[in-house]
């Protein structure tokens, strides 16, 4: 699980990374529209999106060029717009209170595209302003190893077998669901919503559930209340989001936030809800709402909490947050995954 | 004073449309003669003369008339080398690489001996001998470690669009029209092939310029008949880590100086 960022080493590798920093600085304290230099990796929030998570892709034939660039294709249901926009307020914010940190948050376009494709989608960036100004367009490779390279907090993805791949690397990831209808989003606080078990925790419970039903499940939750779960696959970007409010909260803007997270849990408050929150407490992170919903649907909820983005591991949840306009984030993780609606699916045959 | 041997074992290539590489057989093969046969070992440069000469194979299965091949040259400066030279005939010959010639000469004229055999692009791992080079108009890149040594099906080729790599050199119009040359042949070759399964991938980066820097550059290569396969805009970000996983097999790019105008 990919931890806090290593702190440098001291080798010669250092100097040349300076000089790479200055020279990019001077670029853009050179650049007359006034963009700021994004954030040094080691210390940024890094989030990496897929270009399919952005735009409206249209599966591009790589003829010849066109004479002229073709129009921008325009951004999925408006995602990149409010959540860009409730990001990019975050940063600013920050640089106002910590004018010298690099502890910002970083948009890197990661994308399986040809670079053929790139102009078209820089061109697309450029139109709709987003704040992005690194990517990779690996033409087919991995995204594994650049994902690692930039540190990434965060990876979203449409595509499921990546998001896989980078869970199984250590990486924070999940797959995008988009709702057909729009929810009125905030551009001035980032909201994110997190399931518990698979998600922020480990799927130790879930198995309970799965294989010995629930009333096993809450017992042993009583039981071992003041055991910590172990981590799950969003626990380190959840510490992330909570290294940044914390900087907010030493200038006193603990009410004035832009960054709020939630907790959405099936589990419900009375039977097996204290282990969530000691667990969290041991580990030094703060939720700012825990909602139990003791096995009540989560799309309602989710449409009067209004996240950008909401994280959950079982499909079933997914498509209920979706289908009532939440933009939902499938973490495909743990033994959830076997299941559909509370039943063992059947696993087709592997091809090899 | 310059001499060039044959390579007998391979058909030499049309001297006219042929890609003319030329690399430093110290780099392509370890001093120390292995086992008693007297054949070098592997150097750092060898899996880059593999990946040269895959390109070359399928360019032929492509077209068995193709000219358009890379032309590989192993050129030797250093005097304990050429006194083994039968030594360095005989390895390349028994790992079968595709050399058309082997050039010996002194550190003073080996620049000489390139321009003599049309070398297009000249590959070491000594930074003194591609600076020199590089500053006599002749395409030079360093193999350092960030170039991969590991066996490869494809060859990666890097261009650095707004590098900082050698702030020392700068690059000359002869250079530039060198290098503009070279990858217009790279790209021609590169169109030999369809997008997936090419043996042969251009790579762009931009260290620190932003999105339009890069932008810029692959509509500069575009016109220039270059497609690019991969292109990575690090607006700052450490390279170190990023060429790791890159793994090109050579990095052109102190010739490409305005390449994101």
């Amino acid at each position: 699980m990919s931890e806090m960022k290593p702190s440098d080493v001291a080798t010669v590798e250092d100097s040349s990374q300076e000089k790479d920093w200055a020279a990019a600085k001077a670029f853009f304290d050179n650049l007359k529209s006034n963009k700021p230099i994004p954030p040094k990796p080691q210390f940024a929030v890094s989030i990496a999106v897929s270009s399919r998570t952005v735009f409206n892709m249209v599966r591009l034939e790589v003829a010849a060029p066109p004479p002229h660039p073709p129009l921008p294709t325009p951004p999925v249901n408006n995602f990149p717009l409010e959540s860009e926009l409730a990001l990019m307020n975050v940063n600013s914010r920050l640089r106002e209170l910590y004018p010298d940190s690099e502890e910002l948050f970083d948009v890197i376009l990661m994308t399986n595209n040809p670079a053929q494709v790139g102009v078209r989608l820089i061109n697309s960036i450029n139109h709709y302003d987003l704040t992005i100004e690194r990517f990779c367009m690996t033409g087919g490779q991995s995204p594994i190893g650049y994902l690692e390279a930039y540190m990434t907090n965060l990876y979203l993805s449409k595509d499921s077998d990546k998001v896989t791949e980078a869970i199984e690397a250590g990486i924070a990831a999940a797959t995008m669901f988009m709702p057909e209808k729009e929810m009125e989003l905030s551009d001035t606080q980032l909201r994110v919503a997190f399931d518990g078990d698979a998600v922020l925790f480990s799927d130790e419970s879930e198995i309970i559930v799965k294989k010995h039903g629930l009333d096993t499940f809450f017992e042993h939750e009583k039981r071992y209340e003041n055991q910590p779960l172990a981590q799950g696959p969003l626990k380190c970007f959840l510490e992330a989001l909570g290294k940044l409010q914390r900087k907010f909260y030493s200038k006193n803007e603990r009410l004035n936030c832009p960054i709020r997270t939630f907790l959405v849990t099936a589990r419900s408050a009375a039977s097996s809800g204290a282990r969530v929150l000691k667990t969290l407490r041991s580990w030094g992170l703060e939720i700012d709402e825990a909602l139990f919903l003791a096995g009540a649907p989560k799309g309602p909820l989710l449409q009067k909490i209004r996240p950008h983005i909401f994280f959950d591991d079982q499909m079933f949840h997914i498509e209920g947050a979706k289908d009532l306009g939440t933009i939902a984030a499938h973490v495909p993780y743990g033994i959830g995954q076997k299941y559909h609606k509370g039943k063992l699916i059947e696993q087709p045959a592997k091809n090899e | 004073m310059v001499s060039t041997v044959q390579n007998t074992d391979v058909k030499q290539k049309e001297s006219d449309h042929a890609v003319v590489v030329a690399v430093a057989s110290r780099a392509v093969f370890e001093p120390e003669a292995q086992g008693g046969d007297n054949v070098y070992a592997e150097g750092v440069a060898f899996p880059l003369l593999q990946a040269l000469q895959k390109v070359n194979e399928r360019l032929l299965e492509e077209n068995s008339a193709e000219s358009l091949l890379f032309d590989i040259v192993l050129i030797t400066t250093d005097s304990q080398q050429q006194q083994q030279s039968s030594h360095l005939i005989s390895s390349t010959k028994h790992y079968g690489l595709e050399v058309s010639r082997f050039c010996f000469s002194t550190e003073e004229d080996f620049i000489e001996s390139l321009l003599q055999n049309n070398v297009q692009l000249f590959l070491s791992t000594d930074r003194n001998e591609v600076s020199q080079t590089s500053q006599k108009g002749v395409l030079s890149a360093l193999l350092d470690e960030y170039t991969t040594s590991c066996p490869s099906e494809q060859l990666r080729v890097l261009f650095c669009g707004d590098a900082v790599i050698r702030p020392d050199t700068n690059p000359t119009p002869a250079s530039r029209q060198a290098a503009q040359s070279f990858s217009a042949q790279l790209g021609k070759m590169r169109q030999r092939f369809g997008m997936s399964d090419s043996p042969l991938s251009i790579v762009l980066m931009t260290s620190c310029g932003g999105r339009d820097s890069c932008g810029g550059a692959l509509r500069t290569l575009r016109s220039l008949g270059i497609s690019v396969d991969e292109a990575y805009c690090l607006a700052g970000s450490p390279r170190g880590p990023i060429l790791s996983v890159l793994r090109p097999h050579f990095v052109l790019s102190d010739c490409f100086s305005g390449l994101e105008d």
